[in-house]
């Protein structure tokens, strides 16, 4: 993922000619399967020796939401707390109701904006 | 002449480029879907760890449907197509998806493998994922419904360690449940770890080698 992240950047970049890359600014998802660390690791490794090298990485997280057909619910997930959990799981069912919710945003894997120096 | 406003050298030009890297792979499922839609096929896309039988599922469902439809499958692998093998000996069409090196298959190879079979003269489509319960979860491939199986030799808490595939489950299927004693493993204790995290989701048990719980399978699935 994070290859075609600066694959997709470097070919903005050629579009307008840059010399060089000096920011990206990526909106990944709560349930997005894309971990910050890892991506920065593979950002630097895949930027090297490029125009994008050096380039400032920020990444937002966004959170998830779910809407609920039954309550109409719209909102975060329920989340399972079970202590054996590092990483808090997100259910399908509703917070409010117990009902069945939908995932309607939280799946993000976003270049929102690049900054380019021509 | 029209005046042309470029940049200066060295400006620093701010782009919004709002290009999201999941989304090529959403908008080919989608298509995916209406074309098999288009044809009325139904599309069934099953996923599960290495081992756990989702070849023996589909060579059992075939069996058990093929008076009553005509089936194909598509079999994503790494290298092999042995599993190929197994699914066309019963007399459907297997396409096989090598994916080479990669831990799933994506919308665009479903794409390239729905080019080869005649969605005229198919009933039913079977998309066998990649063995593994990560990656296939964030890419869908335009099927109607997606069964992940997940074994009791898997051990005890598979469900609970990959939450988010279960999200994206139609049908659950716990396999090898003739097994559960040898390995300790209580089935009821993961149809509630499904339930948990997706209560939307038909859990059956079974036990593929001998054919238990197919027909629930199949029901299910609502063929």
């Amino acid at each position: 993922m994070t290859t075609q992240i600066v694959e997709c950047v470097l070919k903005e970049a050629e579009k307008h000619e840059a010399k060089r890359v000096s920011e990206v600014h990526l909106v990944i998802g709560k349930i997005t399967f894309l971990n910050p660390e890892q991506a920065r690791f593979w950002y630097e490794v895949l930027t090297k020796d490029t125009i994008m090298e050096g380039s400032k990485l920020y990444i937002e997280e966004k959170s998830g939401l779910v809407r609920c057909s039954k309550c109409c619910y719209e909102g975060g997930f329920k989340y399972e707390d079970d202590p054996i959990y590092h990483f808090p799981a997100p259910t399908l069912s509703c917070p409010k109701c117990g009902g069945i919710v939908e995932v309607v945003g939280g799946r993000d894997c976003l270049i929102k904006r690049v900054k380019l120096v021509l | 002449m029209r005046e042309v406003v470029k940049a200066e050298k060295g400006e620093v030009y701010d782009i919004e480029l709002e290009a999201d890297i999941l989304k090529a792979n959403e908008r080919l499922a989608e298509e995916n879907k209406e074309l098999l839609r288009k044809h009325r096929v139904v599309t069934i896309d099953v996923m599960g760890a290495i081992g756990s039988g989702k070849t023996s599922l589909i060579e059992k469902m075939v069996q058990v449907l093929k008076e009553k439809y005509r089936m194909a499958a598509f079999k994503g692998d790494l290298t092999t197509t042995i599993d190929a093998e197994l699914i066309g000996r019963h007399g459907v069409e297997v396409v096989t998806i090598s994916t080479g090196k990669e831990c799933h298959l994506d919308a665009n190879l479903v794409r390239k493998a729905l080019q080869r079979i005649d969605l005229e003269k198919t009933d039913i489509l079977f998309i066998e994922n990649v063995g593994n319960l990560i990656c296939p979860a964030e890419f869908p491939l335009g099927s109607e419904k997606r069964v992940v199986v997940v074994s009791v030799t898997e051990g005890p808490y598979m469900v609970v360690k990959h939450p988010f595939i279960f999200m994206e489950a139609d049908v659950v299927l716990i396999n090898k449940v003739d097994l559960a004693q040898a390995m300790e493993v209580n089935v009821k204790k993961l149809q509630k770890d499904v339930q948990k995290i997706n209560p939307r989701a038909r859990v059956v048990a079974t036990n593929l080698r001998s054919g238990e719980g197919v027909k629930e399978v199949i029901e299910a699935l609502g063929l």
